[in-house]
């Protein structure tokens, strides 16, 4: 339309274009300044580590998150996304990593749910007629009448794709769709995912995986800590250099990182094998090997097994086979309890909630671990004296900040609070001796600046002082500056371990995108 | 020795009679239910409706007028329950236990203020469906009955269908078990969970009516006799679905014939009993079943019963 | 113009700003806001029916003036309190137990049966029936009350619904040994058992009159007090209550938590059956307990699930209830009248709980 400013005819066959798109959460720039096309029949794929940036730009796109600026254009028109609703009247669709199914309900009643016609009366069998054309067109194979509970991970995704579909997309978003699936799965989905572009309608893949990148998209955009690194046809593509663009970074090593010559085995897993909530496999065969006074870096982008390891270390969750032992005792399948009684501390992912009790106060979450030794208490009965006192020297020793011990955790900011947990874990069984091993998942997660860097310095110091620690996060920073060894988990595998004076970008980048590297020498 | 053809027909009367009052109440309650609304003041609701109906019916010799005023008894304090409930977020049994002692005590001190112990009225004529009701044992039992049962039987089949087949029903459905998914979909949750938790006040009001109106047309303190409930223990054998609710009725309002039926053979009521624990043994094997892998979404409570909701959290 | 309704009042018109703390003095002024406002309207209600309050309320209040009726309130407390105490320890676990009416009647029960057995077969040494028949009853209501425990650890039963049908069989259980093998033979064909024998009862309470039961039951709050907060196992109680998760976490058992606090809670409900046989009724009725375990949820509810103000709030219901009675004779009028005092009442608070922990602050209409 000649002269129509709203309509910019260099667009071309884009189905969307988003331009400059900026996002600033507190403490995180999510988005700088983005720029994204997406054309009608090409599978494009959107590579990248955690906190790249990818999912906080389709959910501008999805209009679940509205952007501090930039422009959007769907299908050559100017668009204000402000809600999905928006999103889906423009054809756009969006299936998530974790699923909205409602369980009890069937097929049909999923896909039709929510929306306005039929108004009253539901005719369930032509429902079910046109979700059956629709999966039989794309290769979406499941039974409309099958409740959701009978389905497979896998059939419960297609479900997802089916209500997209239904309600008429032709541009969808597919957010690291295959951590839940089998390989025979994943197979059936790309098939699908090939049908629809060939038929013009758009895919946006968010992966880390670049076995799929190659498999699957026409074009790859490479994202880093909010920027668009590079965007490219997929063909003819280096792996080796998408992976380098992924993570490159200059890596900084923490000032209180001194060299230590490490000591004798603390944490030793050998070929541990287990499953997921979902039934699925989470370890393949994961073996490690933690020395005293050493820290273990566990990287990878998260769903890919981290959480079940360090349940299982912790004592949370059993391994269908292996072997854990902890400073030589034998903790395999054990109870939680057992396990910190050899030396085991845990600072787990959730903070508040399992970490700490939010209506216990200080004093009681400090003993929630140890209450049920002496001093703190005597054949059942409980020594609050004891559990005051204790408390007030780890608050004095921990630094932390609250009025007294007799308050509330749900009262202490958020550093504060991982400092009682620290406080706790770092202090063992009795409260008064360290640990052996220290397993912490995502420590510094949701935490300032300050109440980081304290929990960094915490943790070097036990390692200095003999303990042997892991650590999960999703910053590589951090793991980086802090770690002896970087282990690298993706499917639930060990890719490799690189050693201190082998951290590089590349290695790393293919090893969190599913290929392995150097394997850990000397 | 009485004829066992009668005796078996005077159970099933009271079978019929009986479960049509458990009937109307619980389904009710599984609208209530479904909706996610724990309503433990069934009870009250019904010895409230009861008691209004026969007032109603002393004050205006109007069954319709008497009926109503039962309804709108009933529905009044499941509005205050729901008020509870889903607006102010509190703790739904204690909110239930409250509404079940104001309406047992309301309809206490109206009843006794008012004077009307033991006074009679004219029941509800029986209007006999022709033809069906001819069937032996069976027809007098089914289809010789007050206009509210044959309303009940109607009401199964229209609840029934508006539950799983109409857009409204998925609706209900959806909030009673993720409440957070369905509001994100545009459903109105709260205005959902009050229809159904109005609805079941109704439906409870209306037994209670049933009760004075059709059976015991005489009003004494304590008359509903916890039938309130063993229609909530009702709703979970039927697994909140009314087609099953049906078949439960009859079974719960069955038992409670036994008693008579074993004395007019020749036994005693001891072993009666045992029998009438059956309704609720069974109940807890369904609950108990609820718990296997493979039946467990089949005849599990909604998810998220007894769970207010708000949007933040 | 929009017209505001409670369908669309939600989160458009009223923000619901949760509040960080509520200072003590608030919270009480709360709760006695929604007191006075249940007098209030209960006193309006019996003005339009033609009654008078003031008359009503003096009627209510002799319940603990009337020294004769006050050892009545005592005697009807303590079932209560004991029932009541229970509850506190199962709900402090957000264990919902509906169940205590049918674990007191186990207790009843079992109470009966010893003295059944008393009287029948194997007389007893008189010193030791009392103490026999607690012990009985409180194993009894634990056991009733750690079935539903265990359903609900082992295979996730909704204890609600669970513990609501376990009522109905204990209540049918105990019909069927008063009408059959345990019915006095003096009662020609009515369904009461043997009248228990002096040592089968609970002494009274020298001077003011009463069942002993309720100091016995008092000094079990004390119990139940230092349980709570002085032991291991409390401690686990309170851990598990307000985090199942961190409970697992710490290496708490959810299982043995949740099974020892229906023995608790289970065999307190049965020593307050036992009370109602030995304190007040002196032989098994058809209907002795007149809903107490249901009453008694009310009555840990109000005590704030705290131990030592439950004795406080069962001895209010027990004025209660006997008042109940007091206003039947004076005033003609019905002993449930008192429920609409106790129910209105219970709704204020309710009302009041919401607003200690969300402040209203409403954005203006259309």
């Amino acid at each position: 339309m000649e002269g129509n400013p709203r309509v910019d005819s260099s667009l071309g066959d884009y189905l969307v274009e988003l331009r400059g798109i900026v996002k600033q959460f507190p403490g995180v720039l999510a988005n700088d300044h983005v720029d994204f096309q997406l054309r009608r029949g090409e599978i494009h794929a959107l590579l990248g580590e955690n906190g790249a940036g990818k999912t906080t730009l389709m959910n501008v796109l999805y209009g679940i998150i509205k952007p501090d600026s930039g422009e959007s254009y769907v299908k050559g028109r100017k668009v204000h996304i402000r809600s999905p609703k928006d999103a889906i009247a423009l054809g756009i669709g969006m299936v998530h990593q974790h699923m909205k199914v409602v369980e009890p309900h069937t097929v049909v009643e999923n896909v039709i749910l929510g929306l306005k016609e039929p108004r009253f009366l539901l005719d369930l069998k032509e429902a079910a007629s046109k979700v059956k054309q629709i999966s039989e067109r794309y290769g979406l194979k499941v039974d409309p009448f099958a409740r959701i509970w009978q389905l497979s991970v896998g059939e419960k995704q297609r479900v997802e794709i089916l209500k997209v579909l239904y309600r008429g997309a032709d541009i969808l978003i597919m957010d690291e769709p295959t951590s839940v699936l089998t390989p025979q799965e994943t197979h059936e989905l790309f098939s699908s995912l090939k049908t629809m572009a060939a038929e013009g309608k758009g895919v946006v893949y968010i992966t880390h995986k670049l076995k799929e990148v190659f498999e699957l998209s026409d074009r790859v955009t490479v994202m880093r800590k909010g920027k668009v690194v590079i965007t490219r046809g997929t063909e003819g593509a280096d792996e080796r250099e998408l992976a380098k663009l992924m993570v490159g970074r200059e890596i900084f090593f923490h000032p209180e990182r001194t060299a230590r010559p490490p000591g004798k085995e603390m944490l030793v897993i050998e070929g541990l094998n287990a499953i997921n909530d979902k039934g699925l496999p989470a370890l393949k065969d994961v073996s490690l090997v933690v020395r005293e006074g050493q820290i273990l870096g566990i990287a990878g982008v998260a769903g890919n097994g981290q959480k079940e390891l360090a349940e299982i270390i912790a004592g949370m969750r059993k391994c269908t086979s292996g072997r854990v032992s902890i400073g030589g005792a034998d903790v395999t399948n054990k109870p939680s309890k057992f396990v910190f009684e050899k030396g085991l501390a845990y600072i787990p992912e959730e903070r508040i909630g399992v970490g700490a009790v939010p209506t216990l106060n200080v004093a009681e979450n400090l003993a929630v671990k140890s209450y049920r030794y002496r001093p703190f208490s005597n054949r059942g009965l409980l020594n609050r004296e004891k559990m005051a006192a204790s408390a007030s020297e780890l608050v004095k020793r921990f630094d932390i900040a609250a009025p007294s011990v007799e308050t509330p955790a749900l009262f202490l900011s958020g550093g504060n609070i991982q400092k009682v947990v620290l406080a706790r874990e770092l202090s063992g069984v009795t409260a008064t001796e360290p640990p052996k091993v220290v397993m912490a998942s995502y420590p510094t997660r949701g935490l300032d600046v300050g109440a980081t860097e304290y929990v960094q310095k915490v943790l070097l110091q036990y390692r200095n002082e003999g303990c042997a620690i892991v650590i999960i996060s999703e910053e590589l920073d951090e793991l980086l500056a802090l770690s002896d060894e970087l282990a690298v988990m993706f499917e639930g595998r060990i890719m490799g371990v690189l050693d201190r004076d082998r951290f590089d970008p590349e290695s790393i980048g293919l090893m969190m995108a599913g290929r392995a590297a150097e394997v850990k020498g000397g | 020795m009485m004829d066992p053809s009668v005796i078996a027909q005077t159970m099933l009367v009271i079978a019929v009679e009986e479960g049509t009052v458990l009937l109307l109440a619980a389904l009710g309650e599984i609208y209530a239910e479904r909706s996610g609304v724990l309503n433990l003041g069934v009870e009250g609701m019904m010895a409230f409706g009861a008691l209004m109906a026969i007032l109603t019916m002393m004050a205006t010799s109007s069954y319709v007028l008497a009926v109503l005023v039962a309804v709108a008894a009933g529905l009044s304090l499941s509005l205050v329950h729901a008020v509870l409930s889903i607006h102010l977020r509190t703790n739904q049994i204690v909110s239930g236990l409250a509404i079940t002692i104001l309406g047992l005590g309301l309809s206490g001190f109206l009843g006794r203020r008012e004077g009307i112990i033991g006074r009679p009225i004219v029941a509800l004529p029986d209007v006999s469906v022709p033809g069906l009701s001819a069937i032996p044992v069976i027809g007098p039992a089914f289809f010789d009955q007050n206009l509210i049962v044959y309303f009940a039987y109607a009401l199964v089949a229209a609840m029934w269908f508006l539950l799983f087949r109409t857009r409204l029903g998925l609706n209900i459905r959806t909030v009673g078990e993720n409440p957070a998914m369905a509001d994100s979909l545009g459903v109105n949750v709260y205005g959902i969970r009050y229809l159904c938790t109005l609805v079941g006040g109704a439906l409870a009001g209306l037994s209670g009516a049933l009760i004075t109106l059709g059976y015991y047309p005489a009003w004494t303190e304590g008359m509903t006799l916890g039938r309130g409930w063993i229609a909530i223990g009702l709703v979970i054998l039927a697994t909140w679905n009314p087609s099953r609710a049906l078949l439960g009725a009859f079974l719960f309002g069955g038992v409670t014939a036994l008693p008579n039926a074993f004395m007019s053979v020749g036994y005693q009521q001891i072993p009666s009993s045992f029998l009438q624990m059956l309704p609720y043994a069974l109940t807890l094997v369904v609950l108990a079943a609820a718990s296997i892998r493979g039946l467990r979404k089949k005849v599990a409570p909604p998810a998220a019963l007894g769970l207010p909701y708000s949007r933040e959290e | 113009m929009r017209v505001a309704s409670p369908f669309n009042l939600n989160l458009k018109d009223i923000r619901l700003i949760r509040r960080s703390s509520l200072p003590r003095w608030e919270s009480i002024l709360f709760s006695l806001s929604g007191l006075v406002l249940a007098f209030v309207v209960t006193g309006v209600l019996f003005t339009i029916v033609g009654v008078d309050p003031l008359a009503a309320y003096w009627a209510i209040s002799q319940s603990f003036a009337n020294p004769i009726l006050l050892a009545s309130t005592i005697e009807r407390a303590t079932p209560l309190l004991f029932a009541a105490l229970g509850l506190v320890v199962a709900f402090r676990l957000n264990f919902w137990n509906i169940g205590a009416e049918g674990q007191l009647y186990m207790g009843a029960i079992a109470a009966t049966g010893i003295v059944t057995l008393h009287l029948t077969t194997y007389p007893f040494p008189k010193v030791i029936v009392l103490p026999l028949m607690f012990v009985t009853a409180f194993l009894l209501g634990a056991l009733y009350g750690v079935f539903p425990a265990l359903l609900r650890a082992k295979f996730q039963v909704n204890e609600i619904l669970s513990t609501l049908m376990l009522n109905y069989i204990a209540i049918l259980l105990g019909n069927y040994l008063i009408y059959g093998p345990w019915q006095d033979p003096g009662s020609h064909g009515f369904p009461n058992s043997r009248i228990y024998p002096p040592e089968a009862l609970l002494p009274s309470i020298p001077y003011i009159g009463g069942s002993s039961g309720f100091l016995i039951a008092a000094i079990a709050s004390v119990v139940v007090y230092i349980i709570m907060n002085r032991t291991t196992f409390g401690f686990e109680l309170k851990v598990t209550g307000d985090s199942v998760r961190a409970s697992r976490y710490a290496g708490m058992s959810y299982t043995r938590v949740v099974a020892l606090a229906m023995v608790l809670g289970g065999g307190l409900a049965g020593l307050a059956g036992m009370s109602f046989m030995s304190g007040i009724m002196g032989r098994m009725k058809e209907n002795f307990s007149g809903g107490a375990g249901y009453t008694a949820i009310i009555v840990a509810w109000l005590a704030g699930l705290n131990p030592l103000v439950a004795v406080m709030a069962a001895f209010l219901f027990g004025g209660l209830l006997v008042s109940g009675d007091t206003l039947q004779i004076t005033l003609n009028l019905s002993a449930s009248t008192t429920n609409i005092f106790q129910a209105l009442v219970l709704v204020f608070i309710l009302a009041s709980e919401f607003l200690k922990k969300y402040r209203i602050v409403w954005r203006g209409v259309g």
